[in-house]
């Protein structure tokens, strides 16, 4: 998966940006909680942090012979506003 | 009811009611109800659970008190608060009370609007008051995007029995916000036994998070309402997938209206990148472009992302016509980038994207590059700068000025020419003077042009940069011997003198035979200088040091050679030699050329006589020469082409075995005539399989570069076995070499090695050819014409056929050619027929 991904950051993101998504992320997933995602987040972090290693990395993230179907395991799910309607439905237990 | 089973339990109470029908009896089946209603309660069912209190307490109103407990929390669950909240509005309620009424608002409140309009508590009262705001950021917070301010809450204590309401509502924040962790953080603070923790599961699974317990029908349906359900669409991912493996044109077609279609319904936001990767993926398996733009529903959007992915798929093909597709994409991707705001136009981004470039540019044949040049195309310098590893070079180092672009860029330059090389180390030496490559090949240039203060001046600045690096350790002694060397052949002995002091003051010149060297030198600049008696000491001394009047005559002979001053040395012939002399010319002239080689004064220049002396003599014994000065004899030997002393050399070295057998193996595969190509192929191929044994990676480098080089046997590799035979058979050839001499018969082994036939090629795994091993006229006598069809017409088609096939045109590609775009109709199958 994509560094910039891993981190959720567009490609245009500045280094405070990479530097606040890296420590936002290390704060959800602490490495005594989730120590292999820690790591693909510590590496995404050092990919990103030189510039030239960033340019790189991203040159190459790009892997047009992976099956489409990782597309979407690739992809954050887009979520959709339902209203309280569903939500209020499980409370009530129906 | 202590296993749970509340309903079973109630059938056994009501059947003992039944026949027992006594006040005991009554009150076990209220119990019985009373635990089957919380049992319809934690499940849920608040309905059922309000209809059976209803019928409970009609029929037996005599145990309305004991339901009490329970007919709160049915009524809260069903949105009746007005009997049992209003205790709350009077303020003499014992604090018990009031902590149970909050707890079960804590429990079972799921109507946050009922309880805000409750109209038994005033307006102004603060559960009234937090349940109305927690109902608007609830409606909010699942109705769109929400502020951080939006959903603060600051009405709700953390005291509040509605304090859960607002640890979910910013859960739900959290989730939609794509913030998982914090969405966590805020599910695991919910207490368990409250009224929102019955949303957790659900919430979990929107996360991913598997739970053990199956989620109840609403919470399915809200999980597919939020999060979507791509099962299907991922089927018809799987689908195109398998067609594009199995290369079928229909399947692919028809599977990529199917994924669009689904992506359209189930994830519109990804329809836009489906269509790069699957433009992308059908460019490469060169299916028809426009049919797959047809079944997608539109072209692909074609933007960073896009160019990117193109240029790395032509980069993965492994063909090297794609390659310029690949450089063209990424110019492309370049221009689009910096549209997009991916990174600035003049930036350490471009400049890497320039390397990456230039890096995939010099991998083109000279053949594509003359054709882009020079061919139909004619694409000016600007046009082309993508293709240009000179150009893309130039740019990197220009935006990105630093050590390890110019290193890449002077490693180009090197496989190029000397004067590209040198003209790159300039530049770079003139940005980064610190960076000691460039000074060292500046250095070595100018010592080539037997520029010797220029080299001198490289040199100070190296020894500033790293006085410590042993090129620069040595460049000292060697420069300055070549400075000595040119002021003699420029007939200035002050200044050689004056060099010559400069040297006999460095340490290094007391090591191994150096002083014979020095003295050897002195000895040249009193002749040159006229001064005979020091020139007749120094001889004297060059004598001494290396314990031999024939050593020290080759010696002063070679070092007046290379000063052209021939005429102060001169060598008798080898004939009027004594005996002992002619003996020691062989360890003489090896002791000499190293010499030469350490100080690095070019090749000892010796007279063609005393080399066929030593070629001579060394056949006759060689024992007094150990493995490094043989080898040093056969280097010799190949450098003055005289290939009888390299290969008598060869012959000595393997006949002593050891470690050094596959350099001598090499040696001999260098000494052998042109003629005998399979024999030089053979042990250059066994000389590095013995290298690869010993990890001896300085030969095997060069015994590579022979394979490669002008062997042209890269493929040429031989198993252990193979190696020892090739050793043996060349143990045994006789110690000369014969002019007319066949060799050692390597048949079996070159007919499975090297024949070059396509039965032989195709046993070994290598590729053959279409056509390569098919006569033509065979094929056309064979094939059936169409009755109009002149034969001559069915030759050119077929020789055509055969070129597009030997150049990789598409079928599609020649039909059209051939017979217009009309050919290009019809299926791929009848096409390919």
């Amino acid at each position: 998966m994509d560094a910039l991904e891993i981190l959720g950051l567009p490609v245009n993101a500045s280094e405070e940006e990479i530097r606040a998504a890296y420590l936002r992320k290390v704060k959800e997933h602490p490495p005594e909680r989730a120590p292999e995602e820690f790591e693909r987040i510590r590496d995404a972090y050092a990919a990103l942090r030189d510039p030239r290693r960033r340019m790189r990395h991203m040159l190459l993230a790009a892997d047009p012979g992976a099956p489409l179907v990782s597309l979407l395991e690739a992809q954050a799910p887009q979520r959709r506003f339902t209203g309280p309607g569903p939500w209020l439905e499980v409370l009530k237990g129906k | 009811m202590a296993h749970g089973k509340s309903k079973a339990a109630l059938d056994h109470a009501k059947e003992h009611h039944k026949k027992q029908n006594t006040a005991a009896s009554e009150a076990l089946l209220v119990d019985v109800y009373r635990a089957r209603i919380q049992a319809l309660l934690e499940q849920n069912l608040s309905r059922e659970a309000k209809a059976l209190i209803d019928l409970v307490q009609e029929r037996y109103p005599a145990a309305r008190a004991r339901l009490e407990g329970i007919g709160t929390a049915v009524a809260a669950r069903a949105g009746s608060l007005d009997d049992w909240i209003r205790p709350l509005n009077d303020p003499q309620v014992s604090p018990e009370q009031r902590e149970a009424i909050e707890q079960v608002v804590r429990k079972e409140v799921c109507d946050l609007a009922a309880l805000a309009a409750c109209p038994v508590l005033p307006p102004e009262h603060p559960l009234r008051q937090a349940a109305s705001a927690l109902d608007r950021a609830f409606t909010m917070v699942t109705s769109g995007p929400v502020t951080e301010d939006a959903i603060r809450l600051p009405e709700i204590s953390r005291r509040s029995p509605l304090a859960p309401w607002k640890l979910l509502v910013r859960a739900i924040a959290a989730c939609y916000r794509g913030d998982g962790g914090a969405c966590r953080e805020q599910l695991d603070a919910i207490p368990g036994e409250s009224a929102p923790a019955r949303l957790i599961p659900a919430m979990r699974a929107m996360l991913g998070i598997k739970s053990p317990i199956a989620l109840t029908a609403a919470a399915t349906a809200l999980v597919q309402q939020v999060s979507g359900d791509p099962a299907a669409l991922r089927r018809a991912l799987e689908s195109l997938d398998r067609a594009l493996a199995a290369d079928q044109e229909r399947a692919v077609v028809a599977a990529v209206r199917t994924v669009v279609q689904e992506c359209r319904q189930t994830a519109p936001e990804q329809l836009t990148r489906l269509r790069q990767h699957i433009t992308v993926r059908c460019a490469v398996a060169n299916l028809d472009k426009d049919e797959i733009i047809r079944a997608m529903g539109g072209p692909p959007r074609e933007d960073a992302y896009f160019y990117r992915l193109f240029a790395r798929a032509m980069e993965q093909s492994g063909e090297l016509e794609n390659i310029a597709i690949s450089c063209a994409a990424w110019d492309q991707f370049r221009q689009a980038a910096v549209r997009e705001g991916w990174f600035p136009a003049n930036g350490v981004e471009a400049a890497t994207l320039y390397l990456h470039m230039a890096e995939q540019a010099r991998q083109l044949p000279v053949e594509i590059l003359r054709d882009l040049k020079h061919g139909k195309m004619k694409l000016s310098r600007e046009e082309r700068y993508f293709i240009s590893p000179e150009e893309l070079y130039q740019r990197a180092c220009a935006l990105d000025p630093h050590t390890e672009a110019f290193s890449q860029w002077m490693d180009w330059a090197r496989q190029n020419s000397a004067s590209q090389a040198e003209r790159v180390a300039a530049a770079w030496h003139k940005i980064c003077p610190g960076d000691l490559e460039p000074i060292l090949h500046l250095m070595k240039q100018a010592a080539n042009r037997k520029a010797f203060p220029s080299a001198l001046q490289y040199l100070g600045r190296a020894e500033q940069i790293d006085g410590v690096h042993p090129e620069v350790r040595q460049a000292r002694l060697r420069l300055t011997a070549g400075a000595i060397l040119r002021h003699l052949q420029q007939k200035k002995p002050p200044l050689a003198a004056e060099k010559l002091a400069t040297l006999a003051a460095l340490p290094q010149t007391q090591q191994g035979d150096r002083p014979a060297f020095l003295a050897a030198l002195r000895f040249l600049v009193s002749a040159v200088g006229g001064d005979t008696q020091r020139a007749e000491a120094a001889h004297a001394e060059v004598e001494r040091l290396l314990g031999h009047r024939m050593a020290a005559q080759l010696l002063i002979f070679g070092a007046a050679v290379a000063s052209k001053q021939r005429a102060l040395e001169k060598l008798e012939e080898p004939g009027s030699l004594s005996t002992a002399d002619r003996a020691a010319i062989p360890t003489s002239l090896a002791r000499v050329t190293a010499l030469f080689q350490d100080l690095n004064c070019g090749d000892c220049q010796i007279s063609w006589p005393y080399i066929e002396e030593a070629a001579k003599q060394l056949r006759g014994s060689s024992s007094s020469l150990d493995a490094g000065q043989l080898q040093v004899l056969a280097e010799a030997g190949l450098n003055a082409k005289h290939f009888d002393l390299a290969y008598t050399a060869s012959a000595a070295g393997l006949e002593r075995g050891g470690a050094t057998e596959a350099r001598f193996l090499l040696l001999r595969a260098r000494a052998l005539p042109q003629l005998q190509f399979e024999r030089r192929a053979l042990c250059t191929a066994a000389a590095a399989h013995m290298a690869r044994q010993h990890r001896d990676m300085d030969l095997l480098e060069q015994a590579v570069a022979l394979l490669r080089g002008p062997l042209e046997s890269a493929d040429l590799v031989l198993t252990a076995e193979e190696a020892e035979e090739v050793l043996r058979k060349e143990k045994a050839e006789p110690a000369s070499l014969g002019r007319n001499a066949p060799g050692p018969d390597y048949g079996a082994m070159l007919r499975k090695k090297l024949c070059d036939c396509p039965d032989c090629r195709r046993e070994r795994g290598e590729s053959v050819e279409p056509f390569e091993d098919m006569d033509l006229d065979e094929i056309l006598a064979s094939t059936p014409l169409p009755p109009d069809m002149p034969k001559e017409i069915a030759q050119i088609l077929l020789e055509e056929t055969k070129r597009a096939v030997e150049r990789g045109e598409s079928l599609d590609s020649l039909m059209a050619r051939l017979f217009g775009p009309e050919a290009r109709s019809g299926s791929k199958k009848r096409r390919r027929k």
